[in-house]
């Protein structure tokens, strides 16, 4: 539970990461089922005060990310609590079918985080961009997939994973100075998402750092006379019947991720429109189908149309057509 | 508090520790100055000071000492 404005900034400062971190030394500190596991990105993932304190509980595979999913298999079959980390289009992508066997098949209870999520690797480049691992594991039965909105929303659904019986991979982004999306203390409950504005014109449904810019977005249509309703989707291996049904009721609907648009939320959105009888268009915002240049996160957002004035723009766009 | 206070404090607060070490303390000194305690330590004086820092006096902010050099020349807090 958030305690003060100093811990929500604190946490903001540490950035998705170092909120991991923090929060795995934490729970590590009262429970001695929680074990950490990395594939050689100790200190990039924040885990070095956990490796410092809890020595025996903290297992780097090296740069062998099959090897650290299975290894974790064996430890969550044991009884442990493993979080096993590393960017997220190798914990996605690299170690796909250890995934998929063990966490969907197996259904072991094994907490994947993939870090550095969307554009968050920057110069890194197109090799080490996370855009399609929610696509890859929402096609996984068994696995809740959480994709927290801010850095307090991330110590939250840390928690939440910790205790969740049963396989999570969860999607973190950005560097330190994240943006806040919430300030006060808030419940958190996987599956069920968050409603931030109220609007009956539009809905908009976002996931991961871009809900902040989403909100930016809606603040700005609203003084157009555009009154948009924003989502915090932070889960999406299934969405939250209510955020579909209340979407419905306005006249637009817009999916926002930082993600290629097949695959992902909007994707996800798409389904569960699908079943409903009559629904409002649906637009999918993300990363389109190619790749593109390389850049800051900060560049590539932008040059994406998924920064606030991006967003903006498009649902002007959109609306007007 | 006066300035001085709400510094120390921070030290105190962030790190654990007892005044007088406080004063004492560097960068990687004390197990609790790692580098997730670096960020709430400059989270702490952003709060106390009402100040955002600049990414290059974080990385420069190692000690105790230098700390205060920096707020007090490039973010005018007088002690």
């Amino acid at each position: 539970m958030a305690k003060s404005k100093l811990e929500v900034n604190t946490l903001s400062m540490l950035g998705q990461r170092g909120t991991l971190g923090l929060t795995l030394a934490q729970l590590g500190a009262t429970d001695s089922k929680i074990i950490a596991l990395s594939a050689d990105l100790r200190t990039t993932s924040g885990l070095d005060r956990f490796a410092k304190a809890y020595p025996e509980r903290f297992i780097n595979t090296g740069i062998a990310e099959q090897d650290m999913v299975g290894i974790a298999a064996g430890l969550a079959n044991s009884g442990y609590i493993p979080f096993a980390t590393s960017f997220a289009n190798f914990s996605a992508m690299r170690a796909n079918e250890f995934v998929r066997h063990f966490m969907s098949y197996m259904n072991e209870n094994i907490k994947l985080v993939g870090m550095g999520a969307g554009f968050a690797m920057g110069m890194f480049g197109n090799t080490h961009y996370g855009l399609e691992d929610i696509g890859v594991i929402r096609s996984f039965p068994n696995i809740t997939i959480l994709s927290p909105a801010d850095c307090l929303e991330t110590k939250k659904a840390i928690i939440a994973a910790a205790r969740y019986p049963g396989p999570v991979y969860l999607r973190l982004y950005g560097g330190s100075r994240q943006p806040i999306v919430y300030k006060d203390d808030f419940e958190f409950k996987i599956g069920k998402a968050n409603r931030l504005t109220e609007g009956s014109d539009i809905a908009i449904l976002a996931t991961g750092g871009v809900v902040y810019d989403s909100l930016v977005a809606a603040k700005s249509l609203n003084e157009k006379g555009i009154h948009a309703q924003v989502w915090d989707v932070h889960t999406l291996n299934s969405i939250d019947n209510e955020a579909i049904n209340e979407a419905c009721k306005t006249k637009m609907i817009f999916t926002i991720e930082e993600h290629r648009i097949n695959g992902g939320l909007g994707s996800a959105v798409a389904e569960a429109l699908s079943e409903v009888s009559c629904s409002p268009i649906l637009h999918r915002l993300g990363v389109p189908m190619h790749f593109s240049k390389a850049g800051s996160n900060k560049y590539c957002l932008h040059s994406f149309g998924l920064d606030s004035a991006g967003i903006e723009e498009s649902i002007k766009k959109y609306i007007n057509d | 508090m006066n300035n001085s206070e709400k510094y120390l404090n921070a030290f105190v607060e962030t790190f654990g520790v007892d005044s007088e070490k406080a004063k004492t303390l560097k960068y990687q000194s004390v197990d609790s100055w790692d580098s997730v305690g670096h960020m709430t330590l400059i989270a702490a004086l952003e709060d106390a000071f009402d100040i955002m820092m600049d990414t290059d006096d974080i990385i420069d902010l190692s000690s105790y000492e230098k700390g205060m050099e920096i707020l007090a020349k490039k973010y005018d807090v007088e002690f």
